[in-house]
């Protein structure tokens, strides 16, 4: 029987989201758990899995918005007539969708003929001593000792493969399904010196690269200001002695007097979508950090209502996720402000490109000491530049340099920011 | 086939070796006119007298070194600890001498005591009358080490550990002994050391001991709802262990739960899992879970002694873990 693929609810308060592609297309042969097409929420785009296997029969929406619970495609067998309410238009008419009840071998029964291969494959490659050429992938990869036995048996490079275990764990179905996937072992052969590189977008990058190009048509300018760090740095310093555990950061302050400044100056701390402007009532700040999968932006939610500590606390656990690639969706999500902070590279000044919807961005470069003409005189300060990107959609010059001279001021006397 | 409870099963292996044998004799706290505290001798003392049913005095010491003598002297002892928990007061006798004279006397002298013992919550007895302590008596060498589950199962290898030449501790499950199940007619000894699979599948091996075996199987019952075909296998015998069918089971599925009711930390689960990671390391797609009662002592109240130890939701918790469900 053919089944109904509908958009799923991924999160709580999620009421549609927009299919921006499909992997497959119509008459595809398609595995459940194989990603079926690229949707895209209010804050993270992701691929969708198939949830049965057999031929995609239709694709109900090539793309754009749709609302939960309404059909998007229909998956059956070849040749199979689709029903009357996959034209799209069926909503949430469940009485329309039967259980695929059609039993397929045993996953295990399967793999047992693939594990005699397998046993066979690693008796040969015992008896030829070490089994020639292995590539070693780059970094930690998460993965079940049988999908490594697999993988490594068939010359797969477990770093293509994306996991669906817990964690992200690459299990041996994954790699099973890479193989299918792959062409014929390109992994295998070793770039020759010279060779170009190819490297298939992930789904990380390809949304960094989505929202960006997006982002890029917005009309921005941008505002730059110098601060003053003497105060802030002290401050700094007095908050490690105090909460030697949590280390505040540069970082951290700025993401509190941001909030702070965020607070008192709200047309800022906004999104901008399609013809609204929505001005959020509390601060949540996003931290760019640059994760080994790329660049993601947890969000500290609620920053002007935390103490310092607490900021601290919370951001070192973002960022150990990020790291890890362990952050939750709701890590991503909801965010109002940006913070790109590129000071610990030496980066003396930069501009951010917008987070969309956000309508606001900090570029945030290192604090050096720079000479600087006081009283006549010249005097040695710790100097730091920022770079606010604005969405003039939403934000006019004026609403902006506010903004940054309230954060420059609060910065320079963070006592202000009480 | 007749069908016999799991005490009825203990009783008959005991009265099949009485009469066939007499040299097999059986001592131990109120087991003769009261037929022991669980009611598994009931019976025996009308049959075969107070000079082969005898009762001792509350000495679990002396019960346990009573028998080894006997042993070494040629008999076929059979001595009950009323509850396991108790077997902490016998344990100089059993570690230190019924497991090592075979050894010590470069094969001179044997040991062949059969230490039966009974434990297991689910009943509210608290926390010195319940415990699982098979693990402390796996880590000696010289020691034999059964736990049954089923009636046929507790039946065959009683019968065949009163014959075995080696001290073999016995425990029996508190919580099993109104358990029934056909039985053979003719009784045989079931070999020492070789795990029994119980239901066959392909997903997931629950490797699961005594009253864990029956909440796994509950729990493989509920996982086919969803999908997932769970083999359950129970060791049996915890020493000597089946390790080629446990590991077999695992390379099969590729994935492994063990289970049982004692503690976790430091469990015999803990043992099945070293073994099964090393001997089917490369077919493991999934870490191996555990399942086990928590760290604490057996709480009195019954909802508490509930929460400590494990249920069939919680095999079921861990065999979806397993397959990422």
């Amino acid at each position: 029987m053919a089944t109904e693929i509908k958009l799923p609810r991924l999160g709580q308060g999620m009421e549609s989201g927009t299919i921006v592609k499909w992997l497959k297309s119509e008459g595809d042969q398609v595995e459940k758990g194989e990603p079926l097409y690229e949707l895209d929420t209010d804050k993270v785009t992701q691929e969708v899995e198939a949830d049965a296997s057999g031929v995609l029969l239709k694709i109900a929406v090539e793309e754009g918005e749709v609302a939960v619970g309404k059909t998007i495609a229909v998956i059956g067998e070849q040749g199979e007539e689709v029903a009357q309410s996959a034209d799209g238009d069926s909503g949430g008419d469940d009485a329309q969708v039967e259980e695929r009840v059609e039993e397929e071998g045993s996953p295990g029964a399967a793999r047992e003929a693939e594990r005699d291969e397998g046993r066979r494959a690693a008796a040969a490659e015992a008896s030829h001593g070490n089994g020639g050429a292995r590539q070693p992938t780059e970094g930690r990869v998460k993965a079940s000792p049988l999908a490594r036995r697999i993988a490594r048996e068939r010359g797969i490079d477990l770093a293509q493969v994306r996991g669906t275990g817990p964690d992200g764990r690459i299990v041996a179905e994954d790699v099973e399904r890479a193989e299918k996937e792959a062409p014929a072992a390109p992994t295998v052969a070793a770039a020759a010196a010279g060779e170009i590189e190819v490297r298939r977008l992930s789904s990380v990058r390809r949304t960094i690269a989505r929202r960006l190009t997006d982002a890029w048509q917005a009309p921005v300018f941008q505002l730059t200001v110098s601060v003053d760090m003497t105060q802030a740095l002290s401050v700094v310093e007095r908050l490690r002695t105090l909460h030697e555990q949590e280390r505040p950061t540069v970082t951290d302050l700025l993401t509190k007097v941001s909030a702070a400044a965020l607070i008192r100056h709200r047309d800022v701390n906004a999104h901008f979508v399609e013809d609204e402007i929505r001005v959020h009532p509390s601060a949540n700040v996003g931290i760019a950090v640059a994760a080994p999968q790329g660049l993601v932006v947890p969000v500290i939610r609620g920053a002007e209502r935390l103490a310092i500590a607490e900021i601290a606390r919370a951001r070192a656990e973002l960022v150990g996720r990020a790291r890890d690639n362990n952050l939750r969706r709701e890590d991503l999500e909801a965010g109002t402000f940006t913070i790109s902070n590129l000071g610990m590279f030496g980066i003396e000044q930069f501009i951010a490109v917008l987070n969309p919807p956000q309508v606001a961005i900090l570029a945030v470069g290192s604090t050096e000491e720079r000479v600087v003409v006081r009283d006549g005189g010249f005097v040695a300060v710790a100097t730091m530049t920022a770079t606010l990107t604005c969405d003039h959609r939403a934000v006019d010059g004026a609403t902006g340099a506010e903004f940054l001279q309230t954060l420059k001021t609060l910065l320079e006397q963070p006592a202000l920011a009480l | 086939m007749a069908e016999l409870s799991y005490r009825e099963a203990v009783r008959d292996a005991l009265a099949t070796a009485l009469r066939k044998d007499d040299d097999v004799f059986i001592m131990g706290e109120d087991i003769a006119e009261m037929g022991g505290s669980m009611g598994v001798t009931q019976g025996l003392l009308d049959e075969f007298g107070p000079a082969r049913i005898r009762n001792t005095p509350i000495s679990e010491m002396a019960i346990v070194g009573a028998g080894i003598g006997a042993a070494m002297q040629g008999m076929r002892p059979i001595v009950e600890i009323m509850y396991e928990d108790f077997l902490t007061l016998s344990l100089e006798q059993i570690v230190n001498q019924a497991a090592k004279h075979r050894y010590m006397s470069g094969g001179q002298l044997k040991v062949p005591l059969t230490v039966r013992t009974q434990g297991g919550a689910g009943w509210s007895p608290g926390a010195q009358h319940a415990q699982q302590l098979e693990a402390w008596l796996v880590h000696v060498p010289g020691l034999k080490v059964v736990f049954p589950s089923t009636p046929s199962d507790v039946r065959g290898l009683l019968y065949a550990s009163i014959y075995d030449d080696n001290p073999v501790v016995f425990f029996e499950h508190r919580t099993l002994y109104g358990l029934k199940e056909e039985v053979p007619d003719e009784l045989e000894r079931l070999e020492l050391g070789r795990a029994r699979v119980h239901r066959e599948g392909d997903d997931v091996t629950v490797i699961a001991t005594g009253r864990l075996v029956h909440e796994a199987m509950a729990a493989a019952r509920e996982a086919e709802s969803d999908g997932i075909s769970v083999e359950v296998v129970d060791p049996r015998t915890l020493q000597p262990l089946d390790e080629e069918t446990l590991v077999e089971s695992v390379k099969k599925t590729n994935r492994c739960v063990v289970a049982h009711e004692a503690i976790t930390r430091m469990g015999f689960g803990a043992e099945v899992a070293a073994v099964i990671q090393y001997q089917a390391f490369d077919w493991l797609d999934a870490p191996i879970e555990r399942v086990g009662a928590k760290f604490a002592p057996l709480p009195f109240a019954p909802v508490m002694e509930s929460f400590v130890v494990p249920h069939a939701e919680d095999v079921l918790a861990a065999v979806k873990r397993t397959v990422g469900k």
